[in-house]
């Protein structure tokens, strides 16, 4: 049985109206939400902890040229650390004596000729226990990851071997055979680490002093890369100082930071015709709930008058707004969890585990909250506004 | 609530005429200070067109387009918020609008109940057997849109009834009632008034509703 005061309230509420917002708004969420998703999955790529593509750190070199020398002098190197926004320089040390590394597999030998370089502990991205060397223990590596994904998903699937994860890979002994200056000598090592920050092999700073030292017939040359931690990240003022100077900066970092770039625009592209989207639907309940109001203002103005406050008149159309609002939040919710589905298996091939859905969920929610209670505001001050004729 | 004063009220139509009728001649409006006392009974007189239904909506809170100040109990109710003229309508101050503003879609009970829900000042019988005085009884479930104005007018009065109230203000209660049931609706809301102890302020503009004892106004 529905009550007098609820028949009255009821009349000339739109049903087509209501589905229009809510339909309308329920698009509009869902794009939100899903670019925001998608954005925070795929970003997650650019910017973890371990990443190359973080910006705080910037690799640069010389240009290769037939003319002039590949390596930075002392002074040019004491200008960069000179400059505000180097919080840091280090120097890439390169193995300057023949390296070659073999691996026992199961009585199944595998020897390669290697290089390695060396830079200072502080700007390794991945930090391994027991960096260090002291001479007779095992030498620890790092290896850009780069090396593996290749191995995995280059070589290894075309010559029907096993794909190897780095917990296995860390499990196998490698002995290094250095030679130069009339010596040799074999050492144990270890790869102890996978770094995306270094394109390169890297081992610790003792070790190649130590190595260099023994094995080295050529006297020191100025190194041909340095690492430079920035002050802030993807500081404009050492991008203008290093393209100035006629550095090269190294690696795929421009363009990740370029794709990057494509995508925060495309998300915001695609985030504001959701907003616009959900914005008009807004509108189109707005303007149904002033028509709405507007019709039934002889009738508000006449509960009032019966004593009716404008509080609980307004409550029974926020509870309608709230409900659909609510409704609608779900199956954005719903439909949310079923598109960032579709992505998560092709991300998690790739090695990107996705983000949880915790905080695109709670941002829906902030933005259904700031509706109902704008909404409601509205619905309120008009029916104030009914109070006298 | 025990006093309404009026000081120097002027309706804002009538702003520019104070020295023509019907302002000059009035007993109301523009007086220096009139105070209907709880629980004497008043009925104001009036022609058409004097602003009685004004005077009416200016005590009830409805409209605010009048010069000078009215007090309940000392206090200017321009200051009450809208949440105070909410509760003293379903506490202090009953109304019956001339015009009744019955809701014409729900019948004549649900009209009460509309007003009773709010209040729960009344029981379902006192209620049939306040219709039943004023011969309403079989009109009980019938829309309000159905109605006749004298039938309307008296639906509105047991609506007005369903609430404690300390002034009932009556707007033109009997204007479309015979001596019959002008007779009825006199009783049934002297009888209320004495029982809550109340004020009534009852205007007409020439059938007078048949109280027993009343000060008589002109306006």
């Amino acid at each position: 049985m529905i009550s007098p005061l609820s028949r009255l309230l009821r009349a000339n509420i739109s049903a087509p109206q209501l589905a229009g917002y809510a339909a309308a708004n329920l698009v509009g969420l869902v794009i939100i939400l899903v670019a925001i998703q998608f954005y925070r999955d795929v970003s997650s790529v650019y910017s973890g902890a371990d990443t190359f593509m973080s910006d705080d750190f910037m690799v640069i070199s010389k240009p290769v040229s037939l003319t002039s020398s590949a390596g930075f002098t002392p002074a040019e190197i004491a200008g960069i650390s000179a400059q505000p926004w180097a919080a840091g320089v280090g120097r890439f040390e390169t193995a300057r004596f023949n390296v070659a590394a073999s691996v026992d597999m199961g009585g199944r030998g595998m020897s390669s000729q290697l290089f390695l370089e060396s830079i200072p502990e502080e700007f390794l991205d991945v930090r391994p226990g027991g960096w260090g060397y002291t001479p007779g223990e095992e030498v620890p590596v790092i290896v850009s990851k780069d090396y593996l994904t290749l191995y995995n998903f280059g070589f290894a699937s075309s010559h029907g071997l096993p794909q190897l994860s780095e917990e296995l890979i860390g499990m196998v002994p490698l002995r290094l055979s250095l030679s130069g200056n009339g010596r040799q000598q074999w050492v144990d090592a270890r790869i102890v680490g996978f770094s995306r920050r270094l394109n390169t092999i890297a081992v610790p700073e003792e070790f190649m002093t130590w190595a260099n030292s023994r094995f080295s017939e050529q006297p020191a040359s100025d190194p041909s890369r340095l690492i430079i931690r920035l002050d802030r990240p993807g500081s404009p003022e050492a991008e203008k100082y290093v393209s100035e100077a006629g550095y090269e900066v190294a690696g795929d970092k421009t363009a990740s930071s370029r794709a990057a770039y494509f995508l925060t625009l495309l998300t915001g592209i695609i985030i504001a015709i959701g907003a616009v989207i959900s914005a008009l639907a807004f509108i189109i309940l707005v303007l149904s709930i002033y028509l709405l109001l507007q019709k039934n203002r002889a009738r508000l103005t006449d509960l009032m008058s019966l004593g009716y406050t404008p509080r609980r008149l307004a409550g029974r159309y926020i509870r309608l707004i709230a409900v659909i609002n609510l409704a609608v939040t779900c199956l954005a919710i719903l439909a949310l969890w079923g598109a960032s589905a579709e992505w998560r298996d092709p991300l998690s091939t790739l090695g990107v585990s996705p983000t949880p859905l915790f905080p695109t969920i709670f941002i829906s929610l902030i933005i259904m909250s700031l509706l109902t209670l704008s909404t409601s505001i509205i619905i309120s001050r008009s029916i104030r506004a009914s109070f006298r004729r | 609530m025990d006093q309404i004063t009026l000081q120097r009220v002027l309706p804002a139509v009538f702003r520019g005429s104070e020295s023509e009728p019907p302002v000059s001649s009035s007993e109301i409006w523009l007086r220096e200070s009139l105070t209907f006392y709880r629980p004497d009974t008043y009925i104001i007189e009036a022609e058409s067109g004097t602003g009685k239904s004004s005077l009416c909506s200016f005590i009830y809170g409805a409209r605010t387009d009048y010069d000078g100040a009215i007090l309940f109990d000392g206090t200017d109710i321009r200051t009450f918020t809208i949440d105070r003229w909410c509760e003293l309508r379903r506490t202090t101050l009953a109304y019956l609008p001339q015009e009744m503003r019955l809701f014409p879609e729900l019948t004549v009970m649900e009209n009460i109940e509309v007003k009773n829900s709010l209040t729960r000042f009344r029981t379902r019988a006192e209620i049939l057997a306040m219709l039943g005085r004023l011969e309403l009884a079989a009109k009980a479930d019938t829309p309000a849109r159905l109605l006749s104005v004298g039938q309307q007018q008296r639906a509105a009065i047991v609506r007005a009834l369903c609430q404690p109230f300390s002034f009932l203000l009556i707007d033109e209660p009997v204007s479309h009632l015979d001596a019959r049931n002008n007779a009825a609706v006199a009783t049934l809301i002297a009888e209320e008034a004495s029982r809550q102890e109340a004020a009534v302020i009852a205007t007409s503009v020439g059938n007078k509703i048949s109280l027993p004892t009343f000060t008589l106004l002109h306006l």
